[in-house]
């Protein structure tokens, strides 16, 4: 029996993890305890990561289309397969007909190197990951140096803090190993405060929670930083971009905001008063922030909450963006982006661009290119590798009619996606047991997975399926392993310049820094940016329940967010825990206050008619007290499906949104 | 009691020579920093300074993922059992670890004995090693009555002393052992004897502040003298992460799956977690113990109520700590039988 010192390849915290293998078979999981993320603990999918590695549904070879059905092929045949069908449509409609999705889910240097094969050798600036559409928005913030959405705290922080301020975030859920450390730290004292619509456990133990009507949580922010500034008179220190800021919150005090976001004054006060007296703070939020077309803005406006500080030295509080997927962060640092190059460079800095056509050797496809929702109704062929894109857009139908009705499609995944099912060619990938790299979790620690056993038949990494792609269209990289392709990473990123390919997976590898921040012995110095007057103004006229549709709909994030995920749906003992919302709630699960289920007399369990102004659908009610009175919930993977949501662009970064949505509720037929 | 001296500079060669017959399985460090019970593969390996081990020993008795048989279905059905029949010394063992062993014993060697566990249980040999101080922060054997020290349960018991280890006998195994090696062993004096006493003593002040109320929220529990709003409490911290049992030294739970490929398949067991709400959900959707408050208070019935005390031999738990490092959130042995004792969790 070996132990083989890994990374959790599920949620952005990054839980160090051993994997024990005997005789060439991966047979259990458990936990590092000293790892500084694990410390000694795992959620569910951690002690059953081992479960999705030798797995019956791997794919294990290549597969190609013969009409309707997918037939198994050498690797020679696929690739050829692969070969002529981009170089049609490179020949026919150009390389910005092609649009090539990366993943979350696989390594840095999978991705930075699926990021050169579409800007150098396809020549396409599209390329981009579908899973931004329900996590937290990136929005870049003035200087260029740093972006809203990047944690600037680590997880650990929260060990010694005394105040948390946790938003839109159900850690219990998305994000165990934070929770775990916010469920000790009450045992110390640690105060929490919640800014949540849903009351989810840490909410209910919280010493303020402010239900935040959906959709209302940038002005709750504004109105944070309105009790801040205007009435603590916080800006006279000089902070750069503080007079801005206080200026663009001035008419935002909590007496105006309370009809909009259905918070009282009186508690948006004494949060602002908990905040302000705290010597530790920490900021965390999550996607549940996600749920409005101004959440771009609400990120950026609570990070200017973080820069003005608190506490008696105003010390900067720092700020977990906790990102939904192991490697969310890696993903977008290595410019899996229609709008940036890796490391986040611009697309117009002619510096950074020479350096990568130096590095490449060929010329790069400059251009902002289309996004992962725009791409499938916009291109004719697309190379997908481990996105969830039927799971992430909005009508998923449509997104899998519109891969469907492609000229050609490749996916290269480890199981058999929907996406996969429709592809011309199949593609099978190493899992994360099977392969080295390297991982950047929520807190941007750089960390090694390590192969602990060979992947299933001729599955093979996937930067080397690219890589022997790349080749076969005459342009070969020149890469030999996963080193090589992380040393030429630090190299070329200015964030990764100084991080070796760590050695290890259980010492937490290391945390990167922008040069800045480095120069500055620590942390970056964030510029505030005022939330636009537009995004203020259009979150005061989101849409509102009505007596036609007395309820608010809202599709969240945090709720259930494993369910039916393509990697625990597949662990062999719990893949029931993780598919408990398909098997009860198969249409969508409405969760209604006992209130409302009164008031509508619609029992628990039972399905119910809801319409809204888009259309009508038919759901399963689960009636509890996380739902306050007058909203409803449906996790959102299953609410891209209803139909019956309002989609609306984010105002920051375009993309689309479920916008919460009026409803009413009635029998089923 | 029978007690022989193992002098340290031949304590590599005792470990060799058990090496030559078995795989033994002792505390060793991984990676850095993390320790874990597994196969040695020289004397030198084993780390006789460690804490605890990140896994009690279950992993070599109940493995979490084990093949059972193998069938197939071509031309009739044809099953061929998987047994493992390899023989294991469990080497430099935590008391409560091998305490644990006991009640994995009454389980599985019961009224219906488990052959898969039994085959490897037979062919174990346990060598406890006391803890001379409390390991790790989060240890409370002492309100458990297991350990540091052990009066029963091992094959042979060892304790440092500055000129060797005492070597205890516990059973005839572990004579058998002795005997086979004497001329490695020294017969220990009377004041050796006396030191394993005195530093049992001692070993058990230096427990710390990490107390678990066993005893009191035993009676509550086994007289359902529980106020019910302590599990809606503890249903509301536990995160169902299922860490408690996977770590617990005593926990049994498991579930058996069948894969197939073609005609051909395999029978595999995989721990499973009474906490997990589809543990014992039924195919037709009805879970006996729907919320998670039910099965919490399942377990903790089952851990520490005299009822199930009765079987087993002893409570459940052995305040190994596991439960408390692993714990994803606040709802551990000693955080619970807390809140038993105070009508509130925290
Ligand atoms: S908290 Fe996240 S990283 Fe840690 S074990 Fe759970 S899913 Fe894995």
């Amino acid at each position: 029996m070996a132990e083989i010192a890994t990374v959790c390849p599920y949620c952005g915290c990054g839980c160090g993890l051993y994997l024990h293998v005997r005789d060439g078979v991966v047979v259990g999981a458990s936990p590092s305890r000293s790892h500084p993320v694990a410390e000694g603990r795992l959620c569910l999918k951690g002690w059953h990561a081992h479960e999705v590695v030798d797995n019956p549904g791997r794919l294990t070879r290549p597969l190609v289309r013969r009409g309707a059905e997918l037939v198994e092929a050498t690797w020679e045949e696929a690739r050829s397969a692969v070969v002529a069908g981009l170089g049609k449509t490179l020949e026919t409609d150009g390389p910005q007909a092609i649009g090539v999705l990366g993943s979350a889910r696989c390594t840095n240097e999978d991705n930075y190197a699926l990021v050169r094969f579409a800007r150098g050798t396809l020549q396409t600036p599209n390329i981009d990951c579908s899973l931004r559409i329900q996590c937290v928005p990136d929005a870049p913030q003035p200087g260029e140096a740093w972006r809203a959405g990047v944690s600037t705290g680590q997880i650990a922080e929260l060990d010694d803090a005394d105040l948390v301020l946790l938003v839109g975030s159900d850690p219990t859920e998305e994000h165990p190993a934070v929770g775990a450390r916010i469920y000790q730290g009450r045992q110390r004292g640690l105060r929490v405060v919640a800014l949540s619509t849903r009351k989810h456990p840490l909410a209910r133990l919280a010493d303020l929670h402010l239900p935040v009507r959906p959709g209302g949580e940038l002005r709750l922010i504004a109105s944070l930083l309105h009790v801040v500034l205007a009435e603590q008179g916080m800006a006279g220190e000089g902070r750069p971009g503080a007079e801005d800021l206080r200026a663009s919150v001035a008419d935002m005090s909590p007496e105006v905001t309370a009809a909009d976001t259905g918070v009282s004054a009186d508690l948006v006060r004494q949060a602002a008063g908990l905040y302000l007296s705290s010597e530790r703070a920490v900021i965390v939020y999550s996607a549940g922030l996600a749920l409005s077309p101004q959440s771009g803005a609400a990120v950026q406006a609570l990070h200017s909450l973080a820069v003005l500080g608190s506490g008696g030295s105003r010390r900067q509080v720092p700020v977990l963006s906790l990102l939904c997927r192991n490697n969310l962060q890696g993903c977008r640092d290595m410019g899996v982006a229609p709008d940036v190059l890796p490391g986040y460079a611009s697309l117009g800095d002619d510096a950074a661009v020479q350096r990568f056509e130096q590095a490449w050797q060929c010329e790069l496809a400059r251009g902002v290119g289309l996004s992962a929702w725009e791409m499938p109704g916009q291109v004719r062929a697309m190379y997908v590798m481990g996105d969830d894109i039927t799971r992430s857009i909005p009508d998923p139908e449509a997104t899998l009619s519109a891969l469907e009705a492609l000229d050609f499609l490749v996916v290269q995944d480890i199981f058999m996606s929907p996406a996969a099912s429709v592809a011309h060619v199949v593609l099978p990938a190493a899992s994360f047991a099977e392969q080295d790299g390297t991982w950047t979790n929520l807190e941007r620690r750089v960390q090694r997975t390590r192969r602990a056993v060979s992947p299933p038949g001729e599955a093979r990494e996937d930067w080397r399926i690219i890589a022997d792609v790349s080749r076969a269209m005459g342009k070969p990289f020149p890469y030999e392993g996963p080193q090589q392709i992380f040393e030429e990473i630090s190299d070329l990123l200015p964030i990764y310049a100084g991080v070796f390919y760590p050695p290890l997976a259980v010492n937490g590898g290391i945390r990167w820094a922008t040069p800045e921040a480095r120069d500055a012995g620590g942390q970056a110095e964030v510029m505030p940016v005022p939330p636009p007057a537009e995004a203020l103004e259009a979150a005061a006229s989101g849409l509102r329940a009505s007596d036609q549709y007395p309820l608010l709909l809202a599709a969240d994030p945090t709720l259930r967010p494993w369910d039916g995920e393509v990697m625990v749906s597949q662990t062999l003992t719990v893949a029931g825990e993780f598919t408990v919302l398909t098997k009860d709630y198969p249409d969508g699960m409405l969760c209604l206050n006992p209130e409302d289920a009164k008031r509508f007399q619609v029992r628990g369990g039972r399905p119910v008619r809801v319409v809204s102004p888009k259309g009508e659908c038919q759901m399963q009610v689960r009636v509890t007290d996380e739902a306050p009175p007058g909203v409803a919930l449906v996790p959102h993977h299953q609410a891209t499906r209803l139909g019956i949501m309002e989609i609306s662009t984010d105002q920051a970064g375009g993309r689309p949104v479920l916008a919460p949505t009026p409803i009413s509720v009635g029998p089923a037929e | 009691m029978t007690a022989r001296m193992l002098p340290h500079e031949r304590i590599d060669e005792f470990v060799a020579r058990l090496m030559q017959s078995a795989e033994v399985v002792a505390p060793r460090r991984v990676e850095v920093a993390d320790v874990f019970y597994g196969p040695v593969s020289s004397p030198g390996e084993v780390a006789w300074d460690y804490g605890t081990a990140i896994e009690p020993l279950k992993r070599f008795l109940l493995p979490q993922r084990e093949t059972m048989l193998r069938f197939s279905t071509d031309g009739g059905l044809k099953v061929e059992a998987e047994c493992d029949e390899r023989e294991r010394v469990f080497l430099g063992v935590r008391c409560c670890d091998v305490t644990g062993l006991g009640v994995m014993d009454a389980m599985y060697g019961g009224d219906i004995p488990d052959p898969y566990y039994m085959s490897r249980r037979e062919r174990s040999t346990v060598i406890a090693l006391t803890c001379l101080e409390a390991p790790e922060e989060t240890c409370f054997c002492v309100c458990c009555d297991a350990g540091p020290f052990l009066t029963e349960g091992y094959d042979q018991q060892w304790t440092s002393l500055p000129e060797g280890m005492l070597v205890e006998i516990g059973s005839e195994r572990g004579e058998a052992l002795a005997r086979a090696n004497e001329d490695l062993l020294a017969p220990a004096e009377l004041d050796q004897i006396a030191a394993r006493y005195r530093l049992a003593r001692e070993a058990e002040k230096t427990f710390g502040d990490f107390k678990s109320y066993i005893a009191g929220a035993m009676a509550k529990l086994s007289m359902n003298e529980v106020d019910p709003e302590v599990w809606e409490q503890a249903a509301m911290r536990c995160t169902e992460c299922g860490g408690c049992t996977y770590l617990c030294p005593t926990c049994s739970c498991f579930t058996v799956t069948d894969r197939m490929n073609g005609s051909e398949g395999v029978r595999e067991r995989h721990w499973d977690a009474c906490l997990n709400n589809c543990y014992a959900r039924e195919a037709s959707g009805h879970n006996p113990r729907p919320e998670r408050s039910d099965r919490l208070r399942a377990r903790f019935f089952h851990k520490i109520s005299h009822q199930w005390a009765e079987r087993n031999g002893r409570q459940a738990c052995v305040g190994c700590g596991r439960c408390v490092v692993g714990c994803m959130a606040w709802a551990h042995m000693p955080a619970v039988t807390e809140g038993i004792r105070r009508g509130v969790m925290t």
